[in-house]
């Protein structure tokens, strides 16, 4: 599983690099403009973290459909991996490259900081916080793909238990908005991801169709 | 994954194979494939020969029934048999935007008993680009890749999925070329699904028929062959039964028939007292198209 998931991070580091090199140019861009327009010291430290995490959610997006329109599946069942490890890269793919963007972000803030000199204590945090949302939005692309899957191939259960979860996940991220800044909304996030992953990872595994 | 089977069992045996789709059923389909036999599937487009050899390489689970490959069960979840299949589809799953080689690569990083050896010498003999990016191939190009990826290592059984459709006949004829030299040696099992009746001729040693989901028949191609008659002749009798017979054409005392049991038809024809009685063969292509025209009565027929 883990060489599936390393050839993966490899063929979409071209896109992942691209993000993060138009992440860069926005924030750099933000900061200059705010700094020689306003005056300002600049955009917030967390706000110029946040363009690489955006990024990496993208990215995560885009890999979800390159894999499926490329059936990888196909390849990958050709070999000695079975449906819990293609789930497992299905849904640690997006983890890396959310994870790698929230990474980047938070080397973009501490060259900022290097910059422009310390920032506000609640900088980081409040990049974590993004980056745990960022996640949970980027688990919902293959938690509807597998969905989907399900009703396609008549498994209603499956189907319905699929959809319900992701509702119910996408209500929450909503409501979530307004609890974000505390430790039940970061918390709860978290545990969209977990079910989020979970519930697609099973749905996945139960499939009878492994050919798109 | 395990050892290879013992070579006396089937290459492949489908067993009740059931797969249901709205508006479409596959099956119930038994089939056994011997070691060193090439099968040609034939059908329409819809018959269901996708299907049948997607669950046979465990990429679906059928509905009913079940595959073996060599004695072991095929399931998405299992991982033996897939040593010993080798399949070529109409997509399979590369890295679009990687060379042909970089996936080939990567193929033998994944499948054990790959040799690079063998699939560097098939990339060299039917002139795979192995540096071009595989979404900038040709479509004979990606099928060539699709072919040395099937085996690179070195699988017992072959399953092909309309492996030259859509080619042009120069390279159609290469991708043939190959797969006669595979085959030739007799150690492969071949299942090869075609809609392009003139590959049988060339590859097949036996042939299945299916229609509407249905195997409606199989049989050997040479045997096909031998039986299988266009037979023109005059008869004042309209209301003539002939055995054997599964198209019949008259315009006044003049008979087209073709005929499913040439000597059935010659022995009753000789009894009424036909005259001018001329027998050609058919092609394998043509007698193929008459029993999907007819499939249900043949395979009524065949029992």
């Amino acid at each position: 599983m883990w060489h599936a998931l390393k050839a993966e991070l490899i063929y979409f580091r071209p896109w992942l690099l691209g993000g993060l090199g138009i992440a860069a140019f926005v924030s750099t861009l933000l900061t200059v403009l705010a700094r020689v327009v306003d005056g300002a010291d600049g955009v917030p430290g967390f706000l110029a973290g946040m363009f690489p995490i955006i990024a990496g959610m993208v990215v995560a997006f885009i890999a979800q459909s390159y894999r499926s329109e490329e059936h990888r599946a196909r390849l990958l069942m050709a070999g000695p991996m079975v449906p819990r490890q293609l789930a497992g890269v299905m849904v640690l793919l997006p983890i890396c490259l959310v994870g790698l963007g929230a990474l980047a972000g938070g080397l973009f803030v501490g060259a900022i900081a290097l910059l422009t000199g310390p920032l506000e204590a609640a900088t980081l945090p409040t990049l974590g916080v993004f980056a745990v949302q960022f996640l949970a939005y980027a688990q919902m692309g293959p938690l509807a793909q597998e969905a989907t899957a399900a009703r396609n191939q008549r498994r209603s259960r499956a189907a319905v238990a699929g959809w319900t979860v992701f509702v119910g996940a996408v209500m929450f991220l909503v409501a979530s908005q307004f609890i974000l800044g505390s430790a039940y909304g970061v918390l709860g996030q978290l545990m969209t991801v977990v079910a989020a992953m979970v519930v697609s990872a099973v749905l996945y595994q139960g499939r009878t169709d492994f050919t798109r | 994954m395990s050892d290879r089977r013992p070579e006396a069992t089937a290459a492949a045996r489908l067993s009740g194979l059931v797969k249901r789709f709205p508006g479409f059923k596959l099956g119930p389909l038994d089939l056994t494939l011997e070691p060193g036999t090439v099968l040609a599937l034939v059908g329409p487009n819809g018959a269901g020969k996708t299907t049948t050899l997607n669950c046979m390489a465990g990429l679906m689970v059928p509905d009913e029934g079940g595959t073996e490959v060599y004695g072991a069960h095929v399931h998405p979840a299992r991982t033996e048999y897939r040593r010993d299949v080798g399949y070529v589809g109409e997509e399979n799953g590369f890295f679009q935007r990687w060379t042909a080689g970089r996936n080939l690569e990567y193929m033998a990083q994944l499948l054990p008993g790959w040799s690079r050896d063998r699939a560097t010498r098939l990339a060299d003999r039917i002139a795979l680009p192995l540096g071009t990016p595989v979404n900038k191939l040709s479509r004979g190009n990606r099928t060539k890749l699709a072919l040395v990826a099937a085996l690179g290592h070195g699988p017992r059984l072959l399953l092909l999925d309309e492996p030259t459709a859509g080619l042009d006949p120069v390279v159609r004829a290469e991708v043939l070329d190959v797969l006669w030299e595979v085959t030739e040696d007799g150690e492969h099992a071949v299942l090869y699904s075609t809609h392009v009746l003139s590959d049988i001729n060339r590859l097949a040693d036996e042939l299945a028929f299916l229609r509407d989901g249905r195997l409606v028949l199989r049989t050997g191609r040479d045997e096909l062959s031998e039986s299988w008659r266009r037979i023109s002749f005059r008869l004042q009798d309209e209301e003539v039964e002939l055995a054997g017979v599964v198209e019949h054409r008259r315009v006044r005392a003049e008979h087209q028939v073709i005929s499913r049991d040439a000597e059935a038809t010659l022995e009753r024809l000789t009894e009424l007292g036909a005259e001018a009685v001329e027998v050609a063969r058919m092609t394998v292509d043509e007698i193929a198209v008459q029993i999907l025209k007819e499939g249900h009565d043949v395979a009524r027929a065949e029992g």
